[in-house]
């Protein structure tokens, strides 16, 4: 799970790359660089050291006694002071016979240590590395190379602590990392932003969408970059088309109940004229009419519900609704002098549907109630986390408890209606169900029947 | 009683004027919107039956625009799409009542009924003027119950003076809401019904009131 989502996130998908590589980079960069400035060091280190093997060896004479003598000692500071890291020493090689006699002369800065060089005889003009453990223990890197003058063979060796020459590419090392690693967090930073900023359209038009769901907007508003855009038109284009379809699925609906109804009255008015109303054809037709006008009721509205039910982006406030069909129910059953009470409704919810289909739900109901109701109907909005109640209350004679699921089944099939009644609460409970809500009956506060309508809110 | 229908199906129009005659009122037909409206702008009717699917002006612009200028007068709206937006967006125009199509005449009736009487703000079908009363629903006449022979133009100019009770009617007034609009009009005539209904009467019931016309005596 986790790391599926880790493999979904585009952001986490572009930083995690780039991170790796600006590992990887650092990396190479610090051991590349490292290696180099070592070699460059140690080059250095031991051009130095030869540098005073030469003077050493420039200088090399023997005096009147035969002894072996340095004419001008080196000039380097290091040479005098004890233990200073940096010495000479003059070996004298036996020749057959004879002792060999180690540190015939040696830099003051030996005191009166004595190096001890590892056998060995370069060949003449040869230069010799070796690396031997010196005065305290110390690491030493030395140079060495055999001078011959006249009968003497002598071994010339520069020493100097391994340290000098180790300690500052250990420092520069230090500083490498240290640069490397702020260079490093700053690119991770950079890329990170560019991620942020990158993607920011992506929020933007998961915000767009949303306020489309929520049915804040009809489309997708907003500019988006260039590579977006394209998707954000198309998208517009398809809510477009399915409202279009939708409307159109309406008005043909609308035309085809038109169509009907006006050739359905004119059968039923010729079989209702008073000389003919007894005949059994006459009977036949009106009921048949009957019969076909709530089947094309009940499937109308049905259908109409069908296909605004699929299209996102649908709000209806509810409480301008109610008010509209109130006045409807005020104005048609003046006579009965039934008191319609709607009580406010503050956090003024909406509806995640088509105006027509809540129009045609509460109608059904509140139409109910005004014919059932004996003075007083009283109509409340009220929250249902994510979905919406409307409670729709009369005084009339109810609904008992047996009866009510009947009634709200009742409808779809033509053999089962009772003349007279109608198939609004039928229609309501249908029309509520396929946008996942629900209708309930239940005895009333006000003695009558309650009629609660739940549905989704926006 | 003067009633128009605005109904542009030829044979539902027919069968409403027919219907709609036969308990005594007086019907106009218009065939569409624009003529319907002219109508209704121009002639005193006393209810209209006005579909909403109508050629040229849809219902609801026609309903819309006697209202804005001024006319009271109850309308009857018969709607073939039995939606409930059609019947707020009717209702909110100023209509009255509504109709689903198909209905049943004796529904149409009765809902006429109820308008008119409601616009004069009576509260039942029955009219009463002393020993006169006036049933709406079968459209007899009858003095302390015995029935009376009323022709059918006797029949209007007694309805009109009944739900007018107490106010005097012009002459020309009565005539117009007798007649139909083409009929040849003639206000002597209105004399004639008059005469014959006081004969029917008991004395004293129709006044007349000297250069301004009828009213029925409510003390009588």
């Amino acid at each position: 799970m986790k790391i599926a989502f880790l493999r979904n996130s585009l952001r986490i998908r572009l930083l995690a790359g780039t991170l790796v590589w600006i590992v990887i980079s650092m990396t190479v960069a610090g051991w590349g660089l490292g290696q180099l400035f070592h070699q460059h060091v140690e080059a250095q280190f031991d051009v130095e050291l030869k540098n005073h093997l030469d003077q050493l060896t420039a200088q090399l004479i023997l005096d009147e006694q035969n002894q072996t003598q340095v004419r001008l000692l080196p000039s380097d500071p290091r040479l005098n002071k004890p233990l200073s890291g940096l010495y000479w020493q003059i070996d004298r090689i036996a020749a057959a016979g004879e002792q060999p006699t180690k540190a015939v002369l040696r830099s003051r800065s030996l005191w009166d240590e004595t190096l001890a060089v590892p056998a060995d005889t370069p060949a003449d003009g040869e230069i010799h590395q070796h690396r031997i453990e010196g005065p305290q223990a110390v690491a030493l890197r030395i140079v060495e190379r055999t001078v011959t003058i006249d009968t003497h063979s002598l071994r010339l060796i520069v020493a100097a602590n391994e340290s000098l020459m180790t300690g500052p590419i250990a420092d520069f090392k230090g500083h490498l990392w240290l640069a490397l690693g702020i260079l490093g967090m700053g690119l991770t930073f950079a890329a990170s932003m560019q991620v942020f900023v990158g993607l920011a359209p992506l929020r933007s038009m998961q915000d767009a969408l949303g306020r489309v769901r929520h049915g804040d907007a009809r489309n997708m508003e907003g500019t988006f970059p260039s590579e977006i855009m394209p998707l954000v038109n198309e998208f517009n284009t398809v809510l477009a088309q399915n409202a279009e379809v939708v409307e159109r699925a309406r008005t043909q609906a609308g035309n085809l109940a038109h169509a009907l109804k006006t050739p359905l009255s004119v059968l039923s008015n010729a079989a209702n004229v008073p000389e003919k109303r007894d005949d059994d054809l006459a009977r036949l037709v009106t009921s048949q009419v009957d019969t076909v006008r709530k089947q094309v009721d009940y499937h109308l509205s049905r259908a109409q519900a069908a296909a605004s039910v699929q299209v996102p982006g649908m709000r209806t406030a509810v409480e301008p609704v109610i008010q509209g069909l109130v006045r409807v129910m005020r104005r048609v059953h003046a006579d009965r002098q039934i008191e319609i009470v709607l009580l406010p409704d503050p956090a003024n919810l909406a509806f995640r549907g088509e105006e027509q289909d809540l129009q045609e739900m509460l109608g059904n109901l509140i139409d109910n109630a005004s014919k059932w109701a004996r003075s007083r109907i009283e109509i409340q909005v009220s929250d249902e986390s994510g979905k919406f109640r409307v409670s729709i209350d009369d005084d009339g004679k109810g609904i008992a408890e047996t009866e009510r699921d009947h009634v709200l089944k009742r409808g779809v099939r033509a053999d089962e209606q009772v003349p007279g009644t109608g198939l609004g609460l039928a229609i309501s409970a249908d029309l509520a169900r396929m946008y996942g809500g629900d209708l309930v009956l239940a005895k009333s506060s006000l003695g009558g029947l309650q009629v609660s309508l739940i549905l989704p809110a926006v | 009683m003067r009633i128009l229908v605005v109904e542009d199906e030829p044979t539902l129009a027919a069968q409403l004027a027919e219907c709609i005659k036969s308990v005594g009122y007086v019907v106009d037909v218009a065939h569409n919107g624009v003529d319907g409206h002219f109508m209704g702008e121009t002639e005193p009717y006393d209810a209209i039956v006005l579909d909403i699917g109508l050629p040229q002006m849809d219902g609801i612009t026609v309903l819309k625009k006697w209202r804005a200028s001024g006319r009271t007068l109850p309308v009857l709206i018969l709607t073939a799409r039995d939606t409930w937006r059609e019947k707020v967006a009717g209702i909110d125009a100023g209509a009255d009542d509504y109709l689903t199509k198909p209905f049943h005449m004796e529904e149409l009736l009765a809902r006429l009924r109820a308008l008119i009487r409601r616009a004069g703000g009576h509260a039942s079908t029955e009219f009463v003027c002393g020993p006169l009363t006036l049933d709406t629903r079968s459209s007899r006449a009858s003095v302390d119950g015995t029935a009376l022979a009323l022709t059918s133009h006797e029949y209007r100019v007694l309805a009109y003076l009944m739900h007018h009770l107490g106010e005097i009617v012009s002459r020309a007034e009565l005539t117009e809401h007798i007649y139909a609009q083409d009929f040849d009009r003639d206000s002597n005539t209105v004399e004639v019904f008059i005469a014959r209904l006081r004969k029917k009467l008991p004395p004293g019931l129709i006044e007349t009131v000297r250069g301004l016309g009828y009213r029925l005596n409510k003390a009588q």
